[in-house]
Parts: C-alpha cells; sequence; structure tokens
C-alpha cells in the first residue's frame, strides 16, 4: 500500500542509528560545517609519489577543505606540500596542473618560491618595503605533509589535527602486505557530478547495491565466497572490505584475469573505505583511488586514479589498464552505472523534493549486504558534526 | 594526390559511422568496418603527464561490447556525432583520416543539449574496399560527468 504524507514523513521503524536524515546532504549550513568539523582536520590524499619522480616535479590539488595546494618535490627528494596563494596580494602562484619548477615564482608581481617555501626574491623589495617587510617575512605557508600507504602523499592543513597514522589507525593493515612494491599512477580522470559526497562515499561502502551492476551480479554475487565477504568497522569512521576470488570468466568478453596483484589471491578485491572521503579499492590487478572534493551540498568532484606496478612490462601495464577500463573507466561497465546511481540520488534529495530518510538498515552478521559500513561512516559523522545524523536539527 | 571520388566516398564512411553510433545501429556501424578493425579511445593528462587508454577493443571486443550493454544500467540520453574531415592522406591500400569531432548529448527529459566532448578521430581507412581498419579516438574532453557505455 502506498504512503500518506504522514506516513512518508514518520520516523522510519529502526533504532536511529539504522537511518539518516536525508537533509544532511542538501543543507548549506551543514555542509559549512562539514568543511570544518569533517574535512580540515582528516588527512587526504593529494595525490602519488609516482606524480612527482623527480626534483622540482609539483602537482596541484585542491583541498576538499577548499584550500588549493601545491605539492613538490624538493631538491632534496623530500615531498612538501604549500599553499597555492601568493602571501603578497593573494594571487595563484602555479597555473598548471603539474610540471617542474625550480622557482615558483606569481606572474602578478613576480614574487619567487623555492621548494621548500622560501622566499627567493620580492621585485625592487628595498625600495618598497625598505627594510620594514624582508624576504624572510614572506615564506609560504607549508602544510604537514607524509608519503605513506602505498606511496601516496597525503596532506593535512590543520597544524595540530593528530598525526596520519594515529588517524588511518590500523585500517590500512588489510592493504600494507599488497602495498611493499613500488606503484604507479596510470589513469586519472575526475568526475564531477550532482551529489552530496557522503552519497558517494555510501555506494563505497555497501555492497548491496551490486544489483545495479551486470558484471558484479555475474562474476561475484552468484558466486562462491560472495556472502562470506565482511566488514570491518576501525575508529574514526574507517572501514574495511574483506576479500573473495571474483570469476570473471562469468562475463562474456572478460576472462581470467591473467596479471594479478603480488601477494594477493587470483582473483581477489579487497576495499579499505577511509572518512570522510577516500577509498582503496585493490581489485585482481588495478588499484583504484577515490578521492572525492566536494563542491557543494549536491555537487562533488570525485578523482579517480587507477594504478599498477612500477615494474610492470608493457604487456603486464597493457593488461591492468584494460581490466581497469572494462569496469571503472569513463567507459567502463559499472563507473558508470555507480556515477548515475548517486546523481539520480542527487536528484531526488535536492532541496525541495520531500525526500526525508535513508534507510542503512539492512543486518547480515557485517557480511557483504550488511549496511554497517554506512551506519559506522554515520556515527562518526555525528560525533565529529554535534549533530545526530538521523535527526540533524 | 587522391582521387575526389575517392574522397568523398571516404568522408561518407566517416559520417556515416557517425549516424550509425548516433542511431544505436551497431550492426550497421561494424558494417562499416573491416574484419581487423580495431577500435581505441586515448586521451593525454596533464595532471599526471601521461597519455591515457581509456577504451581498446578489436572487433570481437566491440561485438561484445555491444552485445553485453543492454544488460547494463545505462544514461538513455542520445548523443549526436558531429564530425569534419580536415585530412585524407592515401596509399596504395589505405588511407589516413584525421577528423575533428563534437560529441552533444541531448537529455530525455525537456530535450537540453549540451556539448559532451571534443576530440579527433584518427582513422585508417583500407582501400580500395572503403572499411575502417582503424580508429583512433583522440579526446580532449576528460571530464565527462557519470560518463556513457556507447563509444564516441
Amino acid at each position: 500500500m502506498s504512503k500518506t504524507a504522514a506516513q512518508w514523513n514518520a520516523t522510519p521503524k529502526f533504532p536511529t542509528s539504522h537511518f539518516v536524515d536525508s537533509r544532511i546532504y542538501t543543507d548549506e549550513a551543514i555542509f559549512s560545517e562539514e568543511k570544518e568539523k569533517l574535512f580540515k582536520p582528516a588527512w587526504f590524499i593529494a595525490c602519488h609519489e609516482s606524480e612527482l619522480p623527480g626534483a622540482y616535479d609539483y602537482r596541484l590539488a585542491t583541498h576538499p577543505a577548499g584550500v588549493p595546494l601545491i605539492v613538490i618535490r624538493g631538491d632534496d627528494s623530500k615531498v612538501r606540500a604549500f599553499y597555492n596563494i601568493c602571501p603578497h596580494r593573494g594571487n595563484t602562484i602555479l597555473y598548471d596542473p603539474s610540471g617542474n619548477a625550480k622557482r615558483l615564482t606569481c606572474i602578478f608581481h613576480q614574487w619567487a618560491f623555492d621548494s621548500r617555501g622560501n622566499c627567493l626574491e620580492i621585485s625592487r623589495a628595498e625600495q618598497g618595503y625598505q627594510d620594514r617587510f624582508k624576504k624572510e617575512d614572506a615564506a609560504l605557508r607549508e602544510v604537514r605533509c607524509e608519503v605513506a600507504f602505498g606511496g601516496f602523499v597525503w596532506v593535512n592543513v590543520t597544524d595540530d589535527a593528530p598525526g596520519l597514522r594515529e588517524f588511518v589507525g590500523g585500517a590500512m593493515d588489510i592493504l600494507e602486505p599488497f602495498m611493499q612494491q613500488p606503484m604507479e599512477v596510470f589513469h586519472f580522470h575526475k568526475a564531477r557530478v550532482h551529489t552530496n559526497f557522503k552519497l558517494w562515499h555510501d555506494t563505497n561502502s555497501e555492497f548491496y547495491h551490486d544489483f545495479l551492476h551486470y558484471f558484479n551480479r555475474i562474476t561475484g554475487m552468484m558466486q562462491p565466497g560472495y556472502y562470506e565477504r565482511k566488514y570491518t568497522p576501525f575508529p574514526n569512521g574507517h572501514a574495511t572490505v574483506g576479500s573473495m576470488q571474483i570469476q570473471y570468466d562469468k562475463y562474456e568478453g572478460s576472462k581470467e584475469r591473467a596479471v594479478g596483484w603480488p601477494g594477493m589471491a587470483r582473483g581477489g578485491w579487497y576495499m579499505v573505505d577511509l572518512f570522510p572521503g577516500m577509498t582503496y579499492n585493490l581489485r585482481t590487478s588495478v588499484l583504484r583511488i577515490d578521492t572525492s572534493v566536494p563542491l557543494g551540498p549536491n555537487e562533488v568532484l570525485i578523482e579517480f586514479r587507477g594504478l599498477g606496478l612500477k615494474s610492470d612490462t608493457p604487456e603486464e601495464r597493457a593488461q591492468r589498464v584494460f581490466d581497469h577500463n572494462m569496469i571503472w573507466g569513463p567507459f567502463g561497465r559499472n563507473l558508470h552505472e555507480d556515477l548515475l546511481g548517486v546523481t539520480g540520488q542527487g536528484r531526488a534529495m535536492r532541496r525541495g523534493t520531500d525526500s526525508r530518510y535513508v534507510i542503512q538498515g539492512r543486518e547480515e552478521n557485517s557480511t557483504i549486504h550488511d549496511e554497517v559500513g554506512m551506519r559506522h561512516y554515520y556515527a562518526e559523522w555525528s560525533k565529529r558534526m554535534g549533530r545526530r545524523a538521523h535527526a540533524p536539527y | 594526390m587522391i582521387k575526389t571520388e575517392e574522397r568523398l566516398a571516404i568522408e561518407e564512411l566517416i559520417y556515416r559511422s557517425c549516424l550509425a553510433l548516433d542511431a544505436k545501429d551497431f550492426k550497421g556501424f561494424l558494417d562499416l568496418c573491416d574484419t581487423d578493425f580495431r577500435y581505441t579511445i586515448t586521451t593525454h593528462s596533464p595532471e599526471i603527464r601521461r597519455d591515457m587508454v581509456w577504451l581498446d577493443h578489436d572487433r570481437k571486443g566491440m561485438e561484445t561490447l555491444f552485445t553485453n550493454l543492454p544488460r547494463h544500467n545505462s544514461d538513455h540520453s542520445p548523443l549526436t556525432r558531429h564530425a569534419t574531415v580536415y585530412t585524407v592522406n592515401s596509399s596504395e591500400n589505405e588511407a589516413s583520416v584525421i577528423s575533428a569531432l563534437q560529441v552533444f548529448r541531448t537529455q530525455l527529459d525537456g530535450g537540453a543539449t549540451e556539448l559532451f566532448a571534443v576530440g579527433r578521430l584518427h582513422d585508417t581507412v583500407k582501400l580500395p574496399a572503403i572499411k575502417l581498419a582503424r580508429r583512433v579516438v583522440k579526446l580532449e574532453t576528460r571530464l565527462l560527468g557519470y560518463g556513457y557505455h556507447i563509444p564516441f
């Protein structure tokens, strides 16, 4: 029987941990708070070390809290991160998304900086500033930066936030054995979609939506071991998903993966979801990394990276690229479906649609269709936001 | 120097390939292709400073792709491909053709059309059969929103 307005708006018949108010996906004030309370103190993957192979190689990144960053490998090979903001008149210093720059020179007035953030030159400094302002006063703002967990460059814009190891805790233990060899990014693209960043993370945090994917239904859901995959929650809102053996040859045009991953069983698949918006997805021959940069309550920019091993032969790399593209490329079978799915959520939940609740009520002993991953995320969200996800006002 | 009639036939092949894909007439598209046909989408990422392959199939792979697509959940907004043949350079057995490509997407609800992607088609045409032997779509556009299942 269909519902009346009162029934539609009634509180779901679940414990309050098992649903959220859909206004947490649309409210501007909540979104602003999220940037301050969730993203600013969190560690964030800015890029991978393979994107900065040599001295002075740099990569621009936008931090989810909104800060534009330069990540650069210094003359001492150390990777550092700075605001991409000139301390003079607040201009952007570097414009191209990547490159090699021995001097970081602001085009506006030619103030120049080195790869350690020191100011090298202020144009006509003495004439204008006499001895009131010197190069030493004009250094770049450096943010905390570490290369870890598979060679990724992690940044944190809050100086007194807990350290990276403390933030991640044991969540990466499941993947660490498989990330001992140097890796290399071979794929990068962005998707800008009209949905809330949490909805993308939710999709990465629940496998019940495998019903959306013909590929996964055939190669995963109908195969032995699928329903034994387990979620494990970790402190700080992170969660992992255990492996199974994917039967790739069940999908026409696919076949058992010729290239695997060192240390991982054939056809394996592990996932790590990191609060508040990053995912490691190691599936058989490719590591995929998702990083979300929220642009508004109903808009998110997701960066997708595909990685193989630095030691790959051309044939191995070509196979990894093929495997990646079949499901995860912009023309791949699964990514398009996932992005369509969350765009549909964004459409249905935008302000004024009278969307009320999102139910996360499945309990299956923390196995693959249990929605514990999302519940765990929103418990952390509620704690950090000082709001209850099921009743945020 | 390529004969005018041959150039016109090659241009028509390129345009027919766009019409067939626009109409989701995959059999019609493959009928324009040689038995050794290969299709690739490439692009360059200035972010990671690498050339990337986003799709790569031989003829059998394309046939399988087209067979599988109806089983998937896809955006059903139609695409309109606009190609302009820029250059045709031919030898005895084949011609190399470079065309500009614009892809427009039209929303089913309301019919708003947006520019979806731009790039170039680098085609190899088998002569005298006038069949597509190789297509490399070199995309400039990399931000494709939620993407698309059907190749450009």
